[in-house]
């Protein structure tokens, strides 16, 4: 097969890039690491990371589809994971989870209409609400932190809502319940997204807004169905990772709005709007946690984690303009 | 014979976009089974009016009528539901998407499967490659094929093709000969014909006075966002048309001198 033949492919699927990264990355942390990096312990603990943090990445991709950006799910995962924690124990885990993914589905609603109403850039508008709802909940909890005591956390929810040790098996830990609920997000966005009318609106909204606009798709409706989706599943994964924890403060969430943004871009996901993929922002989010665990076994202190985050991205990009550009040569 | 009710009246319409005055005070009547030409120099405010009648913009003030009821709510959606279909000329189609998937845009036909909306692909391909293949495109593009591919003939085959299929009541054509060769040009003008046979309302919107004269049944002309002629092609020749965007341009001259 003929490098030409690759043409056609990598134009229709821009997660190749990230694949490859993926591959060239995973070796090469099992080839230095010394099997610290490849045992079940730390791939569990990678796929936890990656469930909450890719939760939050699907909503973001779906945004970025529409052309818009939302920086503010870093708030919106702590909210979350306040709101769940502060209600668990005095209503019930599940009342509270309901609450906190409420509380997400209205901040991003609130993002949402600012934005499609008074046409200020998504940007700006989810700059403002990550800097509203980060100080807000370290306001509000005055640097304490919420938590439900290990003993308390037996019922079914809570198993449920980031529990862990599923499917446990010999020496492999488990997973947490969190990575179901990422395979779940995973499959019914992916089927309304290529399957369904929804999808075509909305990277039609995200290619073109005056071509959708034309063709009587209400692309301000898009975009808000978008934003709320988003703010949906930052709660979502705010619920997990408290459910995980048990305890969370202020400053839960902090920077994830950033991993999620890479996990997209370095995913294939087109910033101008109307191309994304889910599969692609998901395997970013893995290449980042994989590389976050990666620095944790070989003992590199973690504040190198995000130089290294920041050289990733840019790399990542322009790799994937030449690649892209390439394929798309005639 | 055209009916003597107008299928589209538009009375006394203002449109402004900020503190430009885009469309000043124009009255016009549209009938069903009426190819007419909407003619006048760039910046004319021809593109303006008929976006108007597809619902992208809503007029400051006056009213338009569709079918004897006053429009109340402007929006694509609406329009199209109507029956009005348009060619537009640099909107309407989504580079990202697929020949098939811009075809149905914002009405896209589904099955349900387990009480779940999903698209209908075979019939989605289908009638999109039917129109595709008769609009002559290479015969290396398919209809799920992005539209990112295609040159600017091929896109406004594709456009006109769409337009044709989901003919309704009204289709407007906002420069459909753009980008097109001698054969494809004479193909869209006949279809042009052929809609007003089957007793649609054509708006067919050129800088070309000469060739929609020969096509259209009534030629108004617009300059500066009036409407400044509206006159039967049997009772003015192209050359006397053409000699009112003349004059209307010189007027304006003088106007701004």
């Amino acid at each position: 097969m003929s490098l030409a033949a690759l043409k056609p492919i990598i134009r229709k699927h821009s997660e190749i890039g990230i694949f490859l990264v993926a591959v060239f990355l995973v070796l090469f942390f099992v080839a230095t690491s010394e099997g610290r990096w490849n045992n079940a312990y730390n791939i569990s603990t990678i796929l936890q990371v990656t469930a909450t943090l890719g939760l939050m990445t699907l909503g973001v991709a779906l945004v970025i589809g529409t052309g818009e950006i939302d920086i503010s799910v870093g708030s919106t995962f702590g909210m979350a994971a306040l709101i769940y924690l502060f209600l668990a124990v005095r209503v019930d885990p599940a009342m509270a989870a309901f609450a906190a993914v409420a509380a997400g589905a209205a901040i991003g609603a609130f993002n949402g209409l600012l934005v499609t109403r008074t046409g200020t850039p998504s940007l700006i508008v989810t700059l403002g609400s990550l800097m509203i709802f980060r100080g807000l909940a370290i306001a509000l909890t005055s640097g304490f932190a919420f938590s439900v005591p290990y003993k308390d956390r037996g019922a079914l929810s809570y198993f449920i809502l980031g529990g862990d040790n599923l499917f446990r098996i010999g020496t492999f830990p488990g997973v947490n319940t969190g990575f179901l609920w990422l395979i779940a997000g995973l499959v019914i966005l992916s089927i309304a997204l290529k399957l369904m009318p929804f999808g075509n609106h909305l990277l039609a909204a995200g290619g073109s807004a005056a071509s959708a606009h034309s063709r009587g798709v209400r692309v301000d409706r898009v975009k808000l169905r978008a934003f709320i989706i988003c703010g949906v599943l930052a709660g979502l994964a705010g619920v997990l990772e408290a459910g995980k924890l048990g305890s969370a403060d202020g400053s839960m969430g902090r920077m994830m709005e950033l991993q999620a943004t890479a996990s997209c871009v370095l995913g294939g996901c087109l910033l101008a709007g109307g191309r994304i993929s889910l599969v692609g922002a998901l395997m970013g989010t893995f290449v980042l946690s994989s590389i976050q665990s990666y620095l944790v076994v070989r003992a590199i202190p973690p504040q190198w984690f995000i130089v290294l985050l920041g050289l990733i991205v840019v790399l990542a990009a322009l790799g994937d303009r030449k690649l892209r550009q390439w394929a798309l040569k005639r | 014979m055209p009916d003597a009710k107008p299928l589209i009246q538009v009375k006394n319409l203002n449109l402004y976009f900020g503190n430009f005055h885009a469309l000043k005070n124009v009255s016009v009547d549209f009938h069903a089974g009426e190819l007419v030409g909407l003619v006048g120099d760039n910046g004319a405010g021809k593109t303006t009016l008929i976006r108007v009648l597809c619902g992208i913009h809503k007029p400051t003030d006056g009213e338009v009528y569709f079918d004897g009821k006053l429009v109340k709510e402007f929006h694509p959606k609406l329009a199209i539901d109507q029956g009005i279909e348009t060619i537009q000329q640099s909107v309407g189609l989504c580079d990202n998407l697929s020949i098939a998937r811009n075809f149905y845009l914002g009405r896209e036909p589904v099955r349900k499967v387990l009480g779940i909306p999903l698209l209908d692909f075979a019939k989605m391909r289908g009638e999109a490659t039917k129109v595709i293949r008769a609009f002559g495109l290479r015969d290396n593009v398919s209809a799920d094929d992005e539209v990112e591919r295609l040159s600017g003939g091929e896109r406004q085959s594709v456009k006109i093709g769409r337009a044709v299929e989901f003919k309704n009541r009204v289709v407007i054509m906002d420069e459909p000969t753009n980008h097109l060769s001698v054969r494809e040009r004479e193909h869209v003008n006949e279809l042009a014909l052929q809609l007003r046979n089957q007793g649609l309302l054509v708006i067919y919107i050129t800088h070309d006075i000469f060739q929609v004269h020969k096509l259209a049944d009534r030629i108004v002309i617009m300059e500066n966002g009036e409407k400044i002629e509206d006159a039967s092609t049997d009772k003015m020749s192209a050359e006397a048309l053409e000699e009112v965007i003349r004059q209307g341009g010189r007027v304006v001259e003088k106007m701004e001198s």
